[in-house]
């Protein structure tokens, strides 16, 4: 655990999460939730390879290299809601990208997706196309500093807790982030316009899992227990989750961000110029020798049907 | 600047490694240094930041943290509380230093061993940096390297001023 | 079964006999760790706690600002501002500590750490201090007082790490250290007054001078003033963030040695082999204590405290007393930042609960950090200061620090009577 308590990713997740796994299982297998992390977010995914805690949860793109297959979910115009992203990226992964192995060396409960990536400014004619050339947008690393680079802006690096303090200084311009991070973060007085991308600009992948050898010392009832209320169910849960920060973000932002959707001209240039990106990345996911186009056309058709519901 | 001990009452060849030492660390604090400045400058007159830079940082900062240790060791400078220590007679502090110097040389070396755990964890599943993708396994390695080095100085040097009193220099 | 006490005791001892800090804290932690979650993952999760942490971003305005200092004493500004700060108070008793208070306030407003500041005023202002004949006593308790400045005077890194913690505007947060920060410097220079009667320091007096040689003592200030002027005119410009600045300070300042005509390579290694040591000093004992903060954090000690905390009443006042009095005692144990992290999780709710303002609680978290930062016997910046002039010894840094600590809890009771002076300007 390295958010605050009162983060909803704590509060109304994990904690809901934990409270199922104990129901799920009549009260045999309870989780306790430490009250201070035992280290920095990139640590997590290890203290549950080595037992250090029994179950972790965070962000795949804190451990670069570690982790291919999460390209696939973090490209860019997926969808809107990150309910249908989650609940098809869990079954793109039982399904095909569990075989990469990265996974091997913990039992995992999910993997999901936090909602759409948006554009922020300080100020600027948000209808130009090229309102973005030259642009210093903050970027936390990987996909979303090379999609800032494709769309001409200069990324300007940063950790998420430095996103005041870059804004606030007039370091950065802008920032590329989902409705909830902008609010969680507090960056809402630092910035005036929006540019709300259909699809969303990238995604952030999370992952929530448990150590090897704790699952295996459950017996077998258990684990179908714990099966019931995780997997696609807990993916489900967690982007209702990010769903409805995302809306309270939105909300708070009423009044104080004007946000304008992205114009026809915006939005091919913007396709046009990703296009490579997009590519690369599915390059890059298939060296772990899954089929990244199948499992990308399979994203994408689970969350339309997901979307059609 | 802090008063160094007597060059008298230091191992032979502290000298030359002393010397090694902040060659190296200067060049990696002068690296830290000219990053941001290159960093800052590229973002201003050129539009052009560095890319990379904070995670260019975070690598020499560790490197610079742990090069560090077999300095601090070498000098015996690890922070204690001495609101006891002081008032002990004299002829315990020897005694005294080579034990507790011991106990910190275990500590550091169990520190030296996982760090270098954890760097071969680190390279095997090929992680590195976020945006130049350097990999991080390596600078494990030498951290790990350096605290194994801080570890057996920690023991040492104060063994070795424990044996030139019994020596009765 | 609570094995905290025991390893607390633990602790003490191993300190008590001279067991380096970093040292006695991470091995501690270590055990403890083990003792509960077994050898393995104890085992990674310590070789985490140093490699991780030592790659953190934020944390490398520590030896940056440290460099800038260096450099700036090796630039020989350090005894031109003394010069003309003496020349302004050298009518008043204690008028260099004074200045050092004051400087360190000014410094604090560029620096976000304590423990930077402390270690850069330390090297500025203990060498002309001793020159004047000013007791260690006095002179490292004003600094490792001053320095605590740090983390309250805007910008602020525990502020940050508060605010993200508890959800609060950070730029309402820096505002509202502003007051106390003023209040902090006021008190502190009572406590060299404070500091001067009781010890009966007869320090030497000399007449004051005319105005015009006061204001010619100035020019010697320039230097310095520039560098201020170019790394806190740059930051509220916007030009740069405070974390850059420690860069930019740092490249400055070396320019300053350049052009001072006093560049040696002998000198220039020497000085960034000293900033190595001590950095390098510093964030092992910041390893050792994260790996301690671990312990604590498994061992049940933060529910123990939430348990006793509750038994006492339940008026927004018995809390912040009771809170007061917990980070008192953490205080003299616990690294400042672990503290932190280990306590505002587990209170903050609490203290919304009761409908205490939340940035006023901010405030008051980082002025009892402050205090912890110079109390026995785990006093961050006392220890700063002892690395880098190993020949004090602690007992006298500590002894020294007693009024500056008075005065410290004076303003937290000050400013939890009257918390508008805290919100006033947010
Ligand atoms: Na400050
Ligand atoms: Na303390």
């Amino acid at each position: 655990n390295w958010l605050p308590p009162s983060h909803p990713l704590v509060s109304e997740l994990i904690v809901p999460m934990t409270e199922q796994i104990a129901e799920a299982t009549g009260g045999e297998v309870t989780a306790n939730i430490l009250p201070a992390p035992l280290g920095p977010p990139q640590a997590h995914f290890d203290f549950a390879v080595n037992g250090v805690a029994d179950i972790t949860f965070g962000v795949q793109g804190y451990n670069p290299g570690r982790f291919k297959t999460t390209n696939i979910v973090e490209l860019p115009f997926l969808g809107d809601s990150a309910e249908n992203i989650s609940v098809a990226y869990w079954r793109v992964f039982d399904e095909m990208l569990r075989d990469a192995g990265e996974y091997d060396d913990v039992k995992v409960l999910a993997v999901f997706s936090h909602g759409p990536g948006e554009i922020f400014l300080k100020s600027g004619e948000v209808s130009e196309p090229d309102v973005l050339q030259g642009v210093k947008l903050r970027v936390g690393g990987g996909i979303v500093h090379e999609v800032a680079s494709a769309l001409g802006a200069v990324p300007v690096e940063g950790p998420s807790s430095k996103a005041y303090e870059l804004l606030s200084q007039g370091v950065a311009d802008g920032i590329l982030f989902p409705y909830e991070s902008v609010n969680f973060f507090k960056l809402i007085p630092q910035l005036d316009e929006a540019i709300s991308v259909p699809g969303g600009l990238y995604n952030t992948s999370f992952y929530i899992v448990m150590n090897k050898a704790k699952w295996e010392s459950l017996d077998p009832e258990q684990q179908d227990a714990i099966d019931t209320v995780t997997g696609e169910a807990l993916a489900r849960m967690a982007g209702q989750m990010w769903d409805a920060a995302d809306a309270a973000g939105k909300a708070a932002m009423e009044g104080e961000i004007a946000i304008t959707p992205a114009t026809e001209a915006q939005l091919s240039a913007w396709e046009g110029a990703l296009t490579p990106l997009v590519q690369a990345k599915l390059d890059e996911a298939a060296e772990t020798g899954v089929d990244a186009e199948a499992a990308f056309d399979m994203l994408k058709a689970e969350i339309a049907k997901e979307a059609a519901e | 600047m802090p008063e160094a001990l007597p060059e008298t009452t230091r191992p032979r060849g502290a000298f030359g490694l002393r010397a090694a030492l902040a060659v190296l660390g200067g060049v990696l604090l002068m690296a830290l240094m000219g990053m941001t400045v290159t960093d800052v400058i590229g973002r201003y007159l050129f539009n052009a930041p560095l890319r990379g830079a904070t995670e260019l940082t975070e690598l020499l900062l560790a490197a610079v943290v742990f090069l560090g240790l077999p300095a601090v060791a070498l000098a015996d400078e690890h922070v204690t509380v001495d609101l006891v220590t002081d008032r002990m007679p004299a002829a315990v502090k020897p005694w005294r230093g080579a034990a507790t110097g011991l106990f910190s040389a275990v500590v550091l070396a169990v520190v030296a061993w996982r760090v270098w755990v954890y760097a071969a964890q680190i390279g095997g599943y090929g992680g590195t940096t976020t945006t130049l993708a350097i990999p991080i396994a390596p600078l494990g390695y030498f951290c790990a390297v350096c605290t194994g080095f801080g570890a057996l100085l920690t023991a040492l040097v104060p063994a070795h001023a424990l044996i030139r009193h019994l020596k009765g220099h | 079964m609570e094995s905290w006490p025991v390893g607390m005791a633990i602790l003490g001892v191993l300190l008590l006999v001279g067991v380096p800090i970093s040292m006695a804290l991470a091995g501690v932690g270590l055990v403890g760790v083990a003792s509960i979650i077994g050898w393995t993952p104890a085992l990674s999760l310590l070789g985490s706690a140093f490699f991780d942490n030592g790659r953190d971003y934020s944390l490398s305005v520590l030896p940056l600002f440290l460099m800038m200092g260096n450099f700036v004493v090796q630039s020989g500004i350090a005894e031109e501002l003394y010069k003309s700060a003496y020349a302004w108070l050298r009518h008043r008793k204690g008028g260099l500590a004074t200045a050092t208070v004051i400087a360190c306030g000014a410094f604090s407003s560029v620096c976000g750490s304590s423990m930077a500041t402390a270690a850069t005023m330390t090297r500025i202002a203990l060498p002309s201090m001793r020159r004047y004949g000013y007791p260690d006593r006095l002179s490292t308790a004003s600094i490792a007082a001053g320095g605590t400045l740090g983390i309250l005077i805007p910008p602020s890194v525990i502020l940050v790490f508060y605010g993200i913690m508890t959800q609060q505007d950070i730029g309402k947060l820096f505002l509202a250290g502003l007051i106390p920060g003023l209040i902090g410097i006021i008190g502190y220079t009572i406590a060299v007054r404070i500091t001067l009667v009781t010890q009966k320091i007869d320090l030497p007096v000399e007449p004051k001078l005319p105005f015009l040689d006061r204001i010619r003592a100035l020019k010697g200030t320039a230097g310095a003033l520039i560098l201020f002027v170019f790394v806190m005119g740059g930051i509220y410009l916007g030009v740069f963030t405070p974390t850059e600045s420690a860069g930019m300070g740092a490249g400055g300042a070396f320019l300053l040695v350049l052009l001072s005509g006093r560049f040696s390579r002998e000198k220039m290694i020497a000085v960034l082999y000293d900033t190595m040591k001590t950095t390098s000093m510093m964030f092992f004992i910041l390893f050792g204590a994260l790996t301690f903060t671990n312990y604590v954090n498994m061992s049940g000690m933060t529910r123990d405290i939430q348990a006793a905390l509750s038994v006492f009443g339940d008026t927004p006042m018995m809390t912040i007393l009771v809170m007061l009095c917990i980070y008192l005692v953490l205080g003299c144990v616990l690294e400042s930042l672990s503290m932190i992290m280990l306590t505002v999780p587990v209170f903050y709710p609490i203290v919304a609960a009761q409908g205490i303002d939340l940035i006023w609680f901010g405030i008051f978290v980082v002025m009892v950090t402050e205090i912890s930062y110079i109390t026995p016997p785990v006093g961050m910046n006392a220890f700063v200061l002892r690395s880098v002039v190993p020949d004090v010894r602690l007992g006298t840094i500590f002894g020294g620090l007693a009024p500056f600590v008075a005065m410290d809890v004076l303003r937290v009771a000050l400013l939890t009577a009257f918390p508008g002076l805290v919100l006033l300007l947010t």
